[in-house]
């Protein structure tokens, strides 16, 4: 038996650190661990509700908005303020263009190399390339000569050492399966998805002023003004240059995106057999499509259990707790309470060994993420939960795009159970959202044309118009998955803040009763060829979209070290 | 095609991490207490990685302000440029270096590396979670602030202290900024 360790190095929002052992060519079993304590919830204490958002925002460096909608939903629940319906679409329009964005980073940037070699492309015909390209979509750069420019321009870095992000993979492993000629193609798509995004985020330079922070949002609405004839303002020009941006999304997802993943799909179908999971699946919803006290959803809420896919339940976000059995915390109330996060507790007790260290005891405390549960079960959160949720409960537009794929690689709905299905289900999100997201640009200019300029709920800002004591709850469906934010507001001051992100849903520890996680669950069963160079752990836990790159250790039974790997 | 930035000061860090925060400090110090000329863009980057490419790569020269764990005790000026820089956001930037590195290899992939990266920053003493700085490294973000504004300098670029206030706003930069104690 192998013993595997998989220690990511960014701290941006928490190191992930996985032990995995390896028998018989496949993980036996698997523990995730973040090793990097994060305690937002301490630093907002005794703090303005308003002022919240602030600090949320820089908790994650690669996904800052997602903390901020949600903090600012969290707080307008407590204190009672409507937004107004001009922050609703700009809001969408927000959360929308980030997981567009984030999900085509992610599969380009942060996920294909998994999948992609890097160094086959250079052996490719790039005729054969081309040939391959024209034959699976009509985007416009697909020539041989133009595969051939990729080519020397990748051969290039390769000869003068500037490998950058295509260096410390696996290049030549058993896993690769892409011929050449789609490598190539890919390696071309990864540099155009580059370009591609740094256009498109200007959605949020408009949106926000120039800052690479927004700083539009708060609480009752939003900042930025709307007006058809002011410069200063989202005006008339503005739309334009939405709907322009949009175009150029659509065009990219649908000619570029979406016909790699099916080409890249069709080589890795095995893949549809890994990486399950805990097969419970959870949705808050998202994209609010009216101005009621309970609006319509876009993306809908619900449960799915047990993989069972001819139900899904309704959400009740009062089922949500939080155990802390094998995290670094204490409750007040006892370790073995299993505590609901308007209640929440952030009370650090690392009890892990000293680092540097070679092995957590994963019999005991060996995280800093809590275990969240539903109804006192693990869900799996993100894309595929959102895809399989509003695919069984009939959404047209899911349905039509979900059965497109599955029909396209020749699969059963439940080849969507999978490492494979989890990538699967991120492109048909952004199909899903770029198809969608001009409608919201077309209701803000309708809402221009009648005059209906409002952007913020004033009613509700001075905190003398706040009740003495309340408590609210932020839902937002970040890329990476469901996020609540929880708030309780006493005497104007924040008493009381717990955060329950996406990867503590998905990377949590197991839970009092023993119950593996997602990732954990996961990577049970997931081949690995060659212990010293496990790509197929990559796979399967990049398909969740953790927020970091990865380092991979790998040790020998008994924790020696036998080899250092960087996987980018 | 994209407007060129001549001169881009870009802050890195994360300011609910202590020291890390020592670049955004210095950052919004500047923006605070400084005008101008026009060609100079002061810009707080926070953690955001790839999503500064588009500041970045349409910049002819970049100065990154960071905490840097190099050599000397915390609060000890540091200065990295040219070939020094590469290795620099792999192995000492912390703890963002990540999203630093992916970000100047993406300038560097698309072929729009500025013409000239300078980092100025200082070594940080903890990066555990708190909003403050520690002592050594607050009190080395004045020099900090002066180091950057000589570097402008020399490159034939003049700020000069500024005279009014900024906008205090709810949302505004400013206000977002006190609040984040920086």
């Amino acid at each position: 038996m192998t013993h595997i360790v998989v220690d990511p190095v960014t701290r941006i929002e928490g190191h992930l650190r996985i032990e995995a052992e390896i028998e018989g060519g496949q993980v036996s079993d698997a523990w995730s661990s973040s090793t990097m304590f994060r305690g937002i919830e301490i630093i907002l204490q005794g703090r303005d509700p308003r002022d919240a958002w602030a600090f949320t925002q820089r908790i994650c460096g690669v996904c800052t908005t997602v903390h901020a909608i949600a903090s600012i939903r969290a707080v307008e629940d407590a204190i009672g303020a409507k937004p107004p319906p001009n922050a609703r679409i700009l809001r969408n329009l927000i959360i929308a263009s980030q997981c567009i964005q984030d999900h085509v980073i992610h599969f380009y940037h942060l996920h294909a190399l998994d999948w992609v070699d890097i160094v086959s492309a250079l052996e490719a015909d790039p005729k054969e390339t081309a040939a391959l390209a024209q034959s699976i979509s009509d985007w416009g750069k697909s020539s041989a000569t133009y595969f051939k420019g990729i080519q020397d321009r990748v051969k290039g870095l390769v000869e003068r050492g500037q490998l950058g992000p295509f260096a410390n993979a696996y290049w030549g492993h058993s896993a690769y399966k892409l011929p050449p000629a789609a490598n190539l193609m890919a390696v071309a798509h990864y540099l155009e998805a580059l370009e591609w995004q740094r256009e498109f985020i200007k959605m949020h330079a408009i949106l926000g002023g120039k800052n690479p922070h927004l700083q539009s949002f708060l609480v009752g609405g939003m900042a930025t003004p709307v007006d058809p004839d002011k410069q200063a303002s989202l005006n008339i020009h503005t739309i334009a240059e939405f709907k322009k941006l949009i175009a150029g999304a659509q065009e990219f997802v649908s000619k570029v995106y979406i016909p790699d993943l099916l080409a890249v799909a069709s080589f890795y179908k095995d893949w549809a057999g890994y990486g399950a999971g805990v097969g419970n699946y959870m949705v808050y919803g998202e994209y609010p499509l009216d101005d009621e006290a309970k609006p319509e959803l876009y993306i809908k809420p619900g449960i799915i259990r047990a993989r069972d896919i001819s139900k899904v339940e309704e959400f009740d976000a009062s089922k949500i707790t939080e155990q802390i059995t094998h995290s670094w915390y204490n409750y007040e109330g006892g370790e073995e309470k299993a505590l609901h996060p308007s209640e929440g507790e952030t009370k650090p007790n690392y009890t892990g060994p000293e680092p540097p260290f070679e092995r957590l005891d994963t019999a005991k405390k060996y995280s800093w993420l809590k275990s969240p549960r539903y109804d006192g079960v693990p869900m799996e959160v993100g894309p595929l939960s959102r895809m399989l949720v509003n695919y069984v409960r009939g959404h047209e537009q899911v349905q039509g795009l979900v059965n497109h794929v599955l029909k396209t690689l020749g699969v059963g709905p439940e080849a969507l159970f999978s490492t494979l299905g989890r990538v699967a289900a991120r492109g048909i999100e952004t199909q899903l959202l770029v198809d969608k997201i001009g409608d919201w640009v077309d209701e803000l200019a309708d809402n221009m044309g009648k005059g209906e300029l409002r952007i913020h709920d004033n009613s509700k800002w001075e905190p003398e118009t706040w009740p003495a004591d309340a408590m609210g709850a932020g839902f937002h469906e970040a890329p990476r998955g469901s996020l609540g934010h929880w708030v309780h507001v006493k005497d104007a001051k924040i008493e009381r803040y717990q955060c329950v992100v996406p990867s503590t849903w998905n990377a949590g520890p197991r839970d009092s009763g023993d119950a593996p996680g997602p990732y954990e669950a996961a990577l049970v069963g997931t081949p690995v060829a060659d212990p010293e160079q496990p790509i197929e752990i990559l796979r399967t836990v990049h398909s969740f979209d953790p927020c970091m790159a990865c380092g991979v250790h790998v040790v020998e039974p008994g924790g020696r070290e036998i080899t250092r790997v960087k996987a980018r | 095609m994209t407007e060129r930035t001549p001169v881009l000061v870009l802050g890195l860090g994360n300011v609910v991490c202590t020291d890390d925060g020592a670049g955004i400090a210095a950052v919004h110090t500047l923006i605070r207490e400084y005008e101008f000329p026009e060609g100079v863009v002061v810009v707080d980057g926070g953690t955001l990685g790839l999503s500064l490419l588009p500041l970045v790569d349409s910049a002819d020269q970049v100065i990154l302000v960071d905490a840097i764990a190099a050599d000397g005790p915390p609060g000890t000026q540091v200065r990295i440029e040219g070939e020094e820089v590469a290795p620099a956001v792999y192995e000492r930037l912390s703890p963002h270096q990540i999203g630093v590195a992916d970000l100047l290899a993406g300038a560097s992939l698309l072929d729009r590396y500025p013409d000239r990266v300078v980092i100025l920053g200082v070594v940080p003493d903890s990066i555990e979670l708190g909003l403050e700085r520690t002592p050594a490294v607050q009190a080395s973000i004045p020099e900090l602030v002066e180091r950057v504004v000589e570097e402008l300098r020399s490159l034939g670029y003049r700020p000069v202290p500024s005279t009014e206030s900024r906008d205090e706003g709810h949302g505004s930069t400013a206000h977002v900024a006190r609040t984040l104690g920086v």
